[in-house]
C-alpha cells in the first residue's frame, strides 16, 4: 500500500513586498515546504512505518519545485520518494487546477489507498485543494485531523476536532485527510537526513490535461488598511501609560 | 439564465450566500446537508428551492459530499457559493471536482459587470485584493454572513442518497461553550508572550473589566491548550468586528491581523518595539503585558 503526501511549496506572504498596483514582490520572501505540511509528512511516515507501507511525496507547482533544494527540502522530512510535476503553466496555480494535477499524479502513483496535505498552504490557505482533490479521486476528505490509525479490517480509525470539541470516525475505503498543524510535532530533519535525502528517488511527471476554465484577472491592488492612528504610548511609569490608554479608548467613544 | 446553486453543510448561517445568489439572478437553489431542521430554515431563507440529502444518522456531513456534488451537477450551475466553514468548503471541493469548475476561497464581492460574474478576492492570505471575471463554471467561498431573515417557505425535495463509508463512533463535544467573538465589543487577544496557561486568568480580568471576550493568537488553541480552538482570531480561525481589539504578545503577522482588521480601535501591547503589530494599531504600548494589562484592568476599575 501507498501513502501519498500532497505538499506544497512555497513563501509566507509576511515577506512579500506589495506595490500600491497589487504587484507582489516575493523576492525577500524565501520558499520553503510550506509551514503545516511538515506535519502531515511526519504523520505519514508515522503511519506508514506502522503498516508497512511506502510514503511518497507528491507536489505540483511552478519550476521552483522542482530545484534540487526544494527536493532534498521534502525528502529530509522522511519521504521515500518524490513525484513532481514543475511546470511554468503551474506557477501560481490556482486550487482547482492544482487539485486536477495531483489527483491525476494520485492515478498515476497507483495502489494508493491514503493521501495527507497540511492543513493550509502559507500562501493561499484557502483550505481548498484538499476537498477538490478528494472531489477528483471520489473519496471523503475529512479536515482538522489530529490522530490517525490503521484499524485491524484494513480501515483508518481517525481522530478529529470539530469546533472547540474531537470526534473519532471509521473510514472504510480510502480517503484524503488534512491533518491538523498541531497533530503531531515534525522531525527537523539533519545532515544526515539532507544528505540521504539526495539519493532517493524522483520522478518528473507532466502536467497533461486539466479542463477547468480558470477565472480571469482583470485587476489587482494593495488592500486599503483601515487608517490607523498609529499612537505610541511611552513612558516608565505603567500605571500613568495605562491611565492615559483608558482615556483615550474613552474620547474615542470604544468603553 | 442558468442557475445558481448553494451549498450548505449542516449550518444555515448563510445570509450572505442568498444575497449574493441573488444579485447574480436566475433560479436559486439550495442543497442542504444535515438534519432536516437546517433544510427547512434555509427553505425559508429566500431560496427558490431546496434539495436536501436527508438525516444524516451516524455519517458525517463530508460523507455526503460526492453524492451531493453528483447532484450540483446534474443543475449545470454557471456559479455554487459556500460558506467559508470546514464542512462547507470539503462539500464546495466535492462540487468543484465533480463540475469541472475553478474553484475561489476569500471571496469578498461578486457582481455582475456587463453580464459578466465578476469577483473581489483576496489572494495570498489577503495581502492582494484580486478581481476576476469568471470564464466558466466556478464555486466561490466566501463568509456565510448572519442566519437569513425567515421568510415564506420553499419546497422542500428529499433525495435518498448513500453516503461514503465514514462513521462517527466517538463524539466529545466541547466542555462549555465559550463567549460568542462576534458579538463582543471589546476582544482582549493574546499571544506567544503569554507564558503559562495559568496566565490568561490576567487577560482574563481584563476582558471582565472590558465587558468583553478573550481570544487569541493560533500558536495559544494549537499545540497549547491555552484556549479552545474556535477562539483564535485570523485567516483560518474567527474574524472578529468589534469596537476595541486589544493585543497582547502578539506579533502581528499577516495571518493573525486579516481576522482583527476590521475592529474600529486596534491597541498593540508588545515587548519588541518593531513588531509589526504596531504598524497597524491605533494606540501601541511598548511594554511587558504582564505589567501593562493589570494596569489596565486596575485603571479601568477606577
Ligand atoms: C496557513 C497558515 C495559517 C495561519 N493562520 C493563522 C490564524 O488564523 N491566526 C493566527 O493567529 N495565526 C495564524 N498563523 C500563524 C501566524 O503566521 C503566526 O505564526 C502567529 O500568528 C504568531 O502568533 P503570535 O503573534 O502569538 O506569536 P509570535 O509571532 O511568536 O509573537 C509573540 C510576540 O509576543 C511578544 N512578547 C513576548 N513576551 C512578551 C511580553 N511579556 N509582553 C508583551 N509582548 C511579549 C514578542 O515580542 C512577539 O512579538 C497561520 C500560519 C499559517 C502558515
Amino acid at each position: 500500500m501507498t501513502i501519498v503526501v500532497a505538499y506544497k511549496w512555497a513563501a509566507n506572504p509576511q515577506d512579500a513586498q506589495v506595490g500600491a498596483d497589487g504587484a507582489v514582490d516575493l523576492s525577500r520572501a524565501k520558499p520553503g515546504v510550506s509551514e503545516y505540511d511538515p506535519v502531515a509528512i511526519e504523520t505519514g511516515r508515522r503511519l506508514a512505518d506502522a503498516t508497512g507501507a511506502e510514503l511518497v511525496g507528491l507536489s505540483v507547482g511552478g519550476p521552483q519545485v522542482g530545484t534540487s533544494m526544494a527536493r532534498k527540502a521534502a525528502l529530509s522530512r522522511g519521504l521515500d520518494r518524490l513525484v513532481v510535476v514543475a511546470d511554468e503553466a503551474l506557477d501560481g496555480a490556482r486550487a482547482a487546477t492544482t487539485a486536477a494535477v495531483l489527483a491525476a499524479q494520485v492515478r498515476e502513483i497507483g495502489d494508493v489507498d491514503l493521501v495527507l496535505t497540511g492543513d493550509g498552504s502559507v500562501d493561499e490557505g484557502a483550505h481548498l485543494v484538499p476537498a477538490v482533490l478528494a472531489g477528483h479521486l471520489g473519496w471523503p476528505l475529512l479536515v482538522d485531523v489530529t490522530a490517525v490509525e490503521r484499524a485491524a479490517d484494513g480501515g483508518l480509525r481517525v481522530t478529529r476536532s470539530v469546533g472547540a470539541g474531537t470526534q473519532v470516525l471509521e473510514v472504510d475505503g480510502p480517503a484524503v485527510l488534512s491533518v491538523a498543524a498541531d497533530a503531531v510535532v515534525p522531525r527537523v530533519p539533519g545532515m544526515k537526513d539532507i544528505l540521504g535525502a539526495g539519493k532517493k528517488p524522483v520522478a518528473e511527471a507532466t502536467v497533461g490535461q486539466v479542463a477547468v476554465s480558470e477565472p480571469a484577472v482583470v485587476g489587482r491592488k494593495r488592500p486599503a488598511l483601515a487608517q490607523r492612528k498609529g499612537r505610541l504610548l511611552t513612558g516608565a511609569d505603567t500605571a500613568a501609560v495605562a491611565a492615559e490608554l483608558v482615556a483615550a479608548l474613552r474620547a474615542d467613544g470604544v468603553l | 439564465m442558468s442557475s445558481t446553486w448553494i451549498v450548505v453543510a449542516g449550518d444555515p448561517t448563510v445570509g450572505t450566500l442568498v444575497e449574493t445568489g441573488r444579485t447574480i439572478g436566475g433560479e436559486l437553489v439550495a442543497l442542504v446537508l444535515g438534519p432536516r431542521s437546517t433544510a427547512q430554515r434555509v427553505a425559508c431563507a429566500g431560496v427558490d428551492r431546496v434539495v436536501w440529502l436527508g438525516e444524516p444518522g451516524s455519517a458525517p456531513l463530508e460523507a455526503f459530499a460526492g453524492a451531493a456534488a453528483d447532484l450540483v451537477a446534474a443543475g449545470r450551475p454557471q456559479v455554487v457559493l459556500a460558506a467559508d466553514r470546514a464542512a462547507d468548503r470539503v462539500l464546495a471541493g466535492a462540487v468543484a471536482a465533480r463540475t469541472g469548475a475553478a474553484a475561489l476561497g476569500g471571496v469578498r464581492q461578486v457582481e455582475t459587470v456587463d453580464g459578466v460574474v465578476q469577483v473581489v478576492r483576496d489572494a495570498l492570505g489577503g495581502i492582494v485584493r484580486e478581481r476576476l471575471a469568471l470564464t466558466g463554471p466556478t464555486v466561490l467561498v466566501l463568509d456565510g454572513g448572519a442566519l437569513p431573515d425567515e421568510g415564506v417557505p420553499a419546497p422542500v425535495e428529499e433525495v435518498a442518497v448513500t453516503p461514503a463509508g465514514v462513521r462517527v463512533v466517538e463524539e466529545h463535544p466541547a466542555a462549555v461553550g465559550g463567549p460568542d467573538l462576534h458579538s463582543a465589543h471589546r476582544v482582549v487577544a493574546v499571544g506567544r508572550g503569554l507564558r503559562e496557561r495559568g496566565d490568561v486568568a490576567i487577560a482574563e480580568a481584563l476582558a471582565v473589566a472590558l465587558d468583553g471576550a478573550t481570544a487569541c493568537s493560533r500558536p495559544m488553541a494549537e499545540g497549547v491548550d491555552f484556549f479552545p480552538r474556535d477562539r483564535y482570531v485570523g485567516v483560518s480561525g474567527q474574524r472578529v468586528t468589534p469596537d476595541l481589539y486589544l493585543a497582547a504578545g502578539i506579533s502581528g503577522q499577516v495571518q493573525h491581523m486579516v481576522g482583527a482588521r476590521g475592529a474600529r480601535i486596534v491597541v498593540a501591547i508588545n515587548t519588541d518595539k518593531d513588531a509589526p503589530i504596531f504598524r497597524e494599531c491605533d494606540y501601541g504600548v511598548v511594554g511587558d503585558l504582564y505589567e501593562v494589562l493589570p494596569a489596565l484592568t486596575e485603571a479601568l476599575g477606577r
